[in-house]
């Protein structure tokens, strides 16, 4: 057996460096005055991100590789996630500078270095084969982001929600523990690729019921993580009490992370369970049945408690269940576009979502809520904030020429591609995505209505912060520029090696 | 099935852990509740004993029953704990029909699965699980996510230090 020495360390660097700067954030916190300002955390948050997205690239088209029996592995899909999340915390880094100056006893040089934690959390959630560090990972991104959910402790609606926050995030995690601890039972280990095998010839051998059982309580788990229906109750509340940088990190960051550990633990320990009887084949007879259930509902659902919100916040929170639900697709339909068509959407979404979130924020800052008629007459006040919000409504809504049109027109073609007429369940939740599409049109427009063709209730114009322009100036450019040549992107993301993910270094 | 010593004693044990998670659950003081999940703790901990885990249960009584529970009660008597528990009057009386027709359904399929699948009855040998396996575990094999529960023990005090503090200027 290697020993600990025997490793090449290195590879864990990204997160050593988050780690490590998180450390040091706390050590400099405690000695600094109590009054001094700590907006400036943001910067050494930035760097240390910067630094970690270095080491991630240093690791484009390695091949794979693993420390100690899986419980820390590069990979490939590894270093698209954790892009994603790097990039995304970054962002949220940035919007959140100046962003609590009124909230009286804020601490802000706690939040960063939660929000530096959080990120390790889904760092380690994307780049595991053992269950054991997926949960501890899934464990650091869900305590962190309850405190930073609660951090504004004046306001009753954060309180409120961080308590909904941890009840329910609680139960979720005790329910995926409960049907990993059943699948430890059946396999005898906690690497998922040892988990595959054993599970394939436990449903042969009489013990299929535990199989089930096991998967059933881990999607009961996974559900309320990424927040899809019908374990979304929680989400309008809760995004809509934390503070708004917050609810932007959980609708990002927190909903990548999420679905890249249901994809390594559905696709690797779980996949006996999603194969058909054909070997290969894979069929909604199977676990698909249940994936396809959770994102037809979640984008019915989503779609039409949307339609009668009057607070642009819990608009955007049902919403964000409905883009769950869209992402989940590529994943119950399986597809040979799984993996490419579920990121693509993924990297649109974050910066639509962010840049979306960004401009609510503003709004908010400047109303004192976040009502939809707060948006009135946004286009005479800021022009150019305003024009760039409509294109991000129109990529959430999935207008061409934007990121979100294309993620979606990828995940629809991989849909259909596997559907037949034996797999007409395919069909449907083509349908069902278009319908709901095409319904989301309604709200979505609405908010640019109010931004057009209302008047404004107020006629100075609307400050826009540094920080938060370069926000969405870069989630405008992405926004657009991904729409345009999704080419660009989809080169990359087809020259990945994804089976590297799903089966054991050699 | 043959009584022995071994099944009344996890049968004890075992209704005595239920018994005082229900307990902590309908408890309306908050002392009681400290209490009566300590007492829980406490059978799970003899539970550990009959399947040969020593060290885990010795570890069991010193960190939850000694340690978790003392601190909780420090914590009630070191705060103010008015504990006005307001009885539930709330105006959704079907909730409580709806929960438990909810665990109600959650354990019967738990239960029949378990009851429906065939379980092998050769005895494990427990004596390969020792307390240097489990070191070697720890600290060999799964020495990653055990250091990363350390950053996360220390993420849930920073946590409370900063939800619970009372800041200077209020």
């Amino acid at each position: 057996m290697k020993t600990l020495i025997d490793f090449d360390w290195t590879v864990m660097a990204p997160e050593l460096t988050i780690a490590g700067m998180a450390a040091l954030l706390s050590v400099i916190d405690l000695f600094l005055h109590p009054n001094k300002d700590r907006r400036f955390f943001m910067w050494p948050t930035l760097i240390a991100i910067g630094t970690a997205i270095g080491f991630v690239a240093t690791q484009w088209g390695k091949p794979a590789y693993q420390i100690l029996a899986d419980t820390y592995r590069v990979d490939d899909f590894a270093f698209v996630f954790k892009m994603i999340l790097l990039i995304g915390t970054a962002l949220v880094a940035v919007i959140s500078y100046g962003a609590f100056r009124r909230e009286k006893g804020f601490a802000e040089g706690e939040y960063y270095y939660l929000l530096l934690v959080a990120l390790l959390g889904g760092m380690v959630m994307t780049s595991s084969g053992d269950l054991i560090t997926l949960f501890v990972g899934l464990e650091l991104l869900s305590i962190a982001t309850y405190i930073l959910v609660g951090m504004r402790k004046r306001a009753i609606t954060s309180n409120e929600a961080a308590w909904k926050n941890v009840v329910l995030g609680g139960v979720a995690s005790a329910f995926i523990l409960y049907g990993m601890s059943f699948l430890y039972g059946l396999t005898g280990s906690t690497n998922l690729f040892t988990m595959k095998e054993r599970l394939g010839e436990a449903l042969t051998s009489g013990y299929d019921l535990y199989a089930w059982l096991a998967l059933f309580l881990i999607v009961f788990g996974f559900g309320f993580k990424v927040a899809v229906a019908p374990f979304h109750m929680w989400v309008p509340d809760v995004y809509q009490g934390a503070p708004t940088p917050i609810t932007a990190f959980l609708a990002v960051i927190s909903k990548t992370a999420a679905f890249a550990l249901m994809l390594r633990v559905f696709l690797t320990g779980f996949l006996p369970l999603f194969q058909g009887g054909g070997g290969t084949l894979v069929d909604e007879e199977t676990g698909g049945r249940l994936l396809l259930t959770m994102a037809g509902l979640s984008m019915i659902l989503g779609t039409v408690i949307a339609l009668r919100q009057q607070d642009a916040k819990r608009l955007l929170a049902y919403s964000s269940i409905a883009q769950a639900g869209v992402i989940l697709v590529p994943m119950a339909t399986w597809g040979p576009f799984l993996f490419p068509s579920t990121v693509y959407y993924l990297v649109g979404y974050l910066f639509t979502t962010l840049g979306a979130f960004t401009v609510l924020m503003l709004i908010e800052g400047d109303a004192g809520d976040s009502k939809l008629s707060s948006f009135a007459g946004l286009s005479r006040r800021a022009p150019l904030t305003a024009g760039a919000m409509a294109l991000f409504l129109l990529s959430l809504a999935g207008i061409p020429v934007t990121v979100g049109f294309f993620g979606k027109f990828y995940i629809l073609m991989n849909a259909i591609v596997t559907g037949s007429p034996e797999h007409w369940a395919m069909y449907l939740i083509a349908g069902i995505m278009l319908m709901t599409t095409v319904a989301s049109y309604f709200y979505y427009f609405g908010i640019i209505r109010m931004m057009y063709f209302r008047p404004p209730q107020r006629r100075e114009g609307l400050r826009v912060p540094v920080g938060a322009m370069m926000v969405i100036g870069i989630a405008f450019i992405a926004t657009l520029g991904l729409g345009l040549m999704p080419q660009w992107i989809l080169g990359i993301l087809g020259n990945l090696d994804w089976g590297a993910a799903l089966s054991p270094v050699k | 099935m043959v009584v022995t010593g071994e099944s009344i004693a996890f049968f004890v044990l075992s209704m005595m852990a239920i018994g005082g998670g229900m307990m902590m659950i309908s408890a309306t003081k908050v002392v009681h509740m400290v209490l009566s999940l300590a007492f829980s703790l406490l059978s799970i901990a003899g539970i550990y004993v009959l399947l040969h885990a020593e060290f885990l249960a010795v570890v069991q009584v010193l960190i939850y029953t000694g340690a978790i529970s003392i601190l909780m009660l420090f914590g009630i008597m070191l705060t103010k704990h008015h504990v006005t528990e307001e009885d539930d009057q709330s105006p959704r009386r079907w909730h409580p029909f709806l929960s438990f027709l909810g665990v109600g359904a959650l354990f019967a399929i738990i239960m029949g699965v378990i009851y429906q699948t065939p379980f092998a009855n050769n005895e494990e040998v427990t004596q390969s699980y020792s307390l240097e396996a489990l070191g070697k575990a720890v600290f060999k094999q799964y020495v990653i996510p055990f250091e990363l529960t350390s950053i996360l023990l220390l993420v849930a005090l920073v946590g409370a230090v900063i939800l619970a503090k009372k800041e200077a200027d209020s």
